[in-house]
């Protein structure tokens, strides 16, 4: 079909577009590489099904989104569809009379989803530049009071349109192409779309119809290679960096359980993040894989109420960042602009409830929550640079063992009353229960743990308490940036245990339990850890104990996201509940399960206030209350703390109480 | 500019407080220990000053039995130079005099431009110490520093004293002044802190008895307050209840 200079200028195009992008790609690697923690190409490549399975399962993105997701499956699964389409169009452009498969059943089939795929891509395509221009979802934009770059703000919608209006361009052009082709040969009705528009181009002249046979092969193809330069750079780069990353995302116990820092290697001398080139270069990676779809702020603690905090805006200045600086960067040169200037405001970094929402929908596997928890430790061990309430908290774990601060002579008050055996006494059991701070010191948590108590004793569970020789495991230290107090908490912990034999602990804190189960491990203290929704569960389950149903009214469940998205557990609880239902039923919150909204206590925000925004647990509690539940359901003590705090300030703890699920079920057991 | 700041460690605020079999003092074994916090302002001064003058040495002195190096480490994490540990037996010195010649003797040695103390501790709460060494070593003394001001070999000290008012004076070096809490936000050591504190230098000095014991103080019992709740409901006309809360305010509490 080309003509002998068309295919000299095509072959020549293709060279120095290919090698731009080559190059480009090239640059940021590089750029990539002043990162800490050199990306590990073997174990990636040995991810590749990982990366294929999301690539072509389009999985990840019905996590949240599902209508956005298939319109995005459309255009996914058709630009992997138009990769043959392009190789196959090059072919028919440089062979003359080439035809792929002609008259023949699996021709015909690959016409008709090419045909299909085009459609469906241009449908797709022009949907989303719809939503972004016209429509103009607010989940695409970042509010204020979040820092954006100033380059990102005019940078994202020309990105969009650009790509958006390449994409119909590329796939209109060649759709128009094959409609000319079959102007100029044959009806073909494996293509029922371009058969249909061939009929407009009836009455042309056939030399213009070659001519715009020409013309439209020349937009689709030229402008492909024309985009090349450009592709590595723009945020649709993200179809080959967000698989990619996916490969390249470090394995966690849970969300949050950083890699440690060993505070015995003298050769370190940068604790946590504070430059760009202190961050891991998979958290590098993240800012090139990000499309800016904003899932991450949709139910983000922070930014939902308003505050500094958007992970997308975290991780879409990451890009603009790497890209403004990408010369230097590429070269090795070290930019010293601190993190808190550029890719997040300091109360930001504090704004962070650390409840993994970001992480945990992230169609391409980013985790700005751990970005944060980084930024934090430097913050916190390099610069001293925190929040005056989160001082004070260090200081009453370290004096006192517990965030409260108050006397370890005291932590066994709450056993008062109840038959509760001590490890000091009785050595070995074969559960250790571990009551928490909040089990030991708060008032509401007291009874929580008097309520999971009795249902062991009811059950005849061989268990034990550490009692005044338990201390805080060090869980909001390590969220806050602490890293150092925590290993300190771990390291006195740790001793404990090995005092005492014990088959398993269980506890009704999820940041214990995240924490011994999780954390420790990385400080190599391996545990078997039960959440006490678990162990209860369990009880049921083997008839050990059968509470009798009680509950008349709707009941609705907080998942705590220490125990839901950092653990994946959110069929326990439930269950639990169900075994106390009678009348009632259980209700789901608006956003429940990996969904789930935070009650604002997580991540060391339980003991220091940001004050921009809303509050987040009358925002939670908000929810809860339009389930008309008159019970909410908690299986955290935190969460306890914070939504009755919630319900008594938006005035409805008269209409709905709290409960935990062991009190529930210790008074199904009692009646 | 070579400053000395004292740091005692006392019971924390929320510790246990068991008295001792003797009933002469508290029984330390569950007592939880932390830097007085009053002291903790006094050194947080001293580390602004050096940091505003750009050199010096701050040295924090402390005295007691051996558990009181972890508030010297503490002081050392969060900036102080150097740390002199002054040895005492697990019976702590309460008489203010003793423990004023006791620091005099060794602050004597190392001439120190300015001594900080807190201005009192929360354990015996005396509030002596700053000034008697002050006197002891022949330094300009003032109390209950609200701000400081390093001049040329002098100091300028706003002093809080009662009812709201203020005073400001001027004295020259050197000077022992005890530091009133709250004039300052006391940093949180750096980890960098930390471990450099590691390396730090703690100078044990133990002194032979003789000549610093005045025992013109002695503690003789301990005991905890007893607490009792009254409630009494008065009735009657508006004169009549008004006349018994004035007789009550007056002759009772006496506070009017």
């Amino acid at each position: 079909m080309l003509s002998f200079i068309e295919k000299i200028v095509f072959v020549l195009l293709a060279l120095g577009c290919f090698g731009a992008s080559f190059v480009t790609f090239g640059r940021m690697f590089r750029a990539i590489s002043i990162g800490t923690n050199p990306l590990n190409w073997k174990d990636i490549l040995k991810n590749w099904q990982v990366g294929l399975f999301a690539f072509f399962s389009q999985k990840t993105l019905f996590k949240t989104r599902p209508v956005v997701g298939l319109i995005h499956a459309f255009v996914a699964w058709g630009f992997t569809l138009y990769l043959i389409v392009n190789i196959v169009d090059v072919l028919y452009g440089f062979i003359p009379g080439f035809s792929f498969l002609p008259n023949n059943i699996f021709g015909n089939i690959y016409r008709l989803f090419v045909d299909v795929f085009s459609l469906l891509i241009l449908f797709g395509v022009v949907y989303f530049l719809a939503r972004r221009f016209i429509l103009k979802d607010q989940r695409l934009e970042i509010n204020k009071p979040v820092m954006l770059s100033e380059l990102a703000v005019s940078g994202m919608r020309f990105d969009s349109l650009l790509v958006g209006s390449f994409i119909i361009l590329h796939v209109g052009s060649r759709f128009l192409s094959a409609s000319f082709e079959i102007a100029h040969t044959q009806s073909d009705w494996s293509q029922p779309g371009a058969n249909m528009m061939s009929k407009l181009w009836i009455g042309l002249q056939p030399d213009s119809i070659v001519m715009m046979e020409h013309i439209t092969w020349w937009m689709a193809l030229g402008l492909i290679l024309l985009f090349l330069p450009y592709f590595p750079m723009s945020k649709h780069a993200h179809l080959f960096m967000g698989p990619l990353n996916i490969m390249a995302k470090e394995k966690r116990r849970s969300m949050a359980a950083i890699e440690k820092i060993d505070f015995e290697d003298d050769s370190i001398e940068q604790f946590g993040s504070s430059r760009l080139h202190h961050l891991p270069q998979t958290q590098l990676l993240d800012g090139y894989a990000c499309i800016q779809c904003s899932r991450c702020q949709d139910a983000c603690p922070a930014y939902v109420t308003g505050k500094e905090l958007s992970p997308s805006a975290l991780e879409i200045n990451k890009r603009y960042f790497l890209n403004e600086n990408l010369t230097d960067l590429a070269d090795g040169k070290e930019i010293d602009i601190p993190l808190t200037d550029w890719m997040l405001t300091e109360e930001a970094a504090w704004s962070c409830t650390t409840c993994g929402y970001c992480v945990e929908v992230c169609p391409v596997g980013n985790e700005p929550m751990v970005d944060i928890l980084r930024a934090r430790q430097d913050l916190v061990m390099m610069e001293s640079k925190f929040p005056k309430d989160a001082m004070e908290t260090f200081e009453k774990m370290e004096n006192y063992g517990n965030p409260w601060g108050l006397s370890p002579q005291d932590r066994e008050n709450w056993m008062e009353g109840r038959d509760v055996p001590l490890m000091r006494e009785k050595k070995e059991a074969e559960v250790l229960y571990w009551a928490g701070c909040s089990g030991a010191y708060d008032s509401r948590g007291r009874e929580i743990s008097q309520a999971v108590v009795d249902v062991m004793n009811k059950a005849g569970v061989d268990f034990a308490s550490l009692g005044n020789e338990e201390t805080c495991t060090g869980d909001s230290a390590r969220r806050i940036g602490n890293e150092y107090l925590f290993q300190t908490m771990a390291e006195q912990n740790k001793e404990t245990f090995d005092q005492y034999k014990f088959k398993k602990i269980v506890t009704q804190c999820p940041h214990c339990f995240t924490t011994l189960k999780n954390d420790y491990a990385e400080l190599g203290v391996e545990l078997e850890v039960v959440h006490h929704s678990q162990f209860i569960d369990e009880l049921i389950e083997t008839k050990k104990i059968e509470p009798k149903p009680w509950m008349d009214e709707d009941v609705t469940f907080h998942d705590p996201c220490y125990l839901g998205r950092h653990n994946n557990e959110y069929d326990a609880p439930r269950n639990v509940i169900q075994s106390i239902l009678r009348d009632g039923e259980l209700k789901e919150m608006e956003q429940s399960k990996s969904e789930s909204f935070c009650c604002g206590a997580g991540g060391g925000n339980m003991w220091y206030e940001v004050k921009t925004g809303d509050r987040i647990n009358q925002t939670r509690v908000k929810q809860a209350v339009e389930t008309k539940a008159k019970t909410v359901a908690a299986a955290c003590n935190f969460c306890n703390i914070m939504l009755e705090d919630g319900l008594k300030t938006t005035g409805n703890d008269e209409e709905v109480n709290i409960m935990d699920i062991a009190e529930m079920v210790s008074k199904g057991l009692n009646n | 500019m070579k400053i000395a700041v004292l740091v005692k460690q006392v019971p924390g605020s929320e510790s246990a407080l068991p008295l001792s079999p003797n009933e002469k003092w508290i029984d330390e074994s569950s007592v939880t220990f932390v830097m007085n916090p009053p002291d903790n302002f006094a050194l947080e001064e001293a580390l602004l000053i050096k940091e505003k003058n750009g050199e010096g040495e701050v040295v924090v002195i402390s005295m007691g039995p051996s558990r009181i190096q972890k508030v010297i480490r503490e002081a050392l994490a969060k900036g102080a130079d150097r740390g002199i540990q002054i040895e005492e037996s697990d019976d702590i010195e309460k008489d203010p005099l003793t423990v004023g010649k006791k620091f005099a003797s060794v602050l004597k040695e190392e001439n120190f431009d300015l001594v900080l103390s807190g201005l009192q501790s929360d354990d015996t709460g005396m509030g002596q110490t700053g000034v008697l060494i002050g006197e002891l070593l022949g330094m300009s003394t003032a109390t209950l520093a609200i701000k400081t001001e390093v001049k040329e070999n002098k100091i300028k000290v706003k002093r809080e004293l009662e009812s709201g008012w203020f005073q400001w004076v001027e004295l020259p070096l050197p000077a022992s002044i005890s530091i009133q809490s709250g004039l300052n936000i006391p940093r949180y050591p750096s980890l960098k802190g930390i471990m450099g504190a590691k390396k730090k230098e703690i100078k044990e000095i133990l002194l032979s008895a003789q000549n610093q014991l005045s025992n013109l103080q002695s503690m003789d019992k301990v005991s905890i307050p007893q607490t009792s709740k009254q409630t009494e409901v008065i009735e009657g006309d508006t004169e009549a209840i008004v006349a018994r809360i004035v007789d009550v305010l007056k002759k009772d509490i006496k506070v009017i």
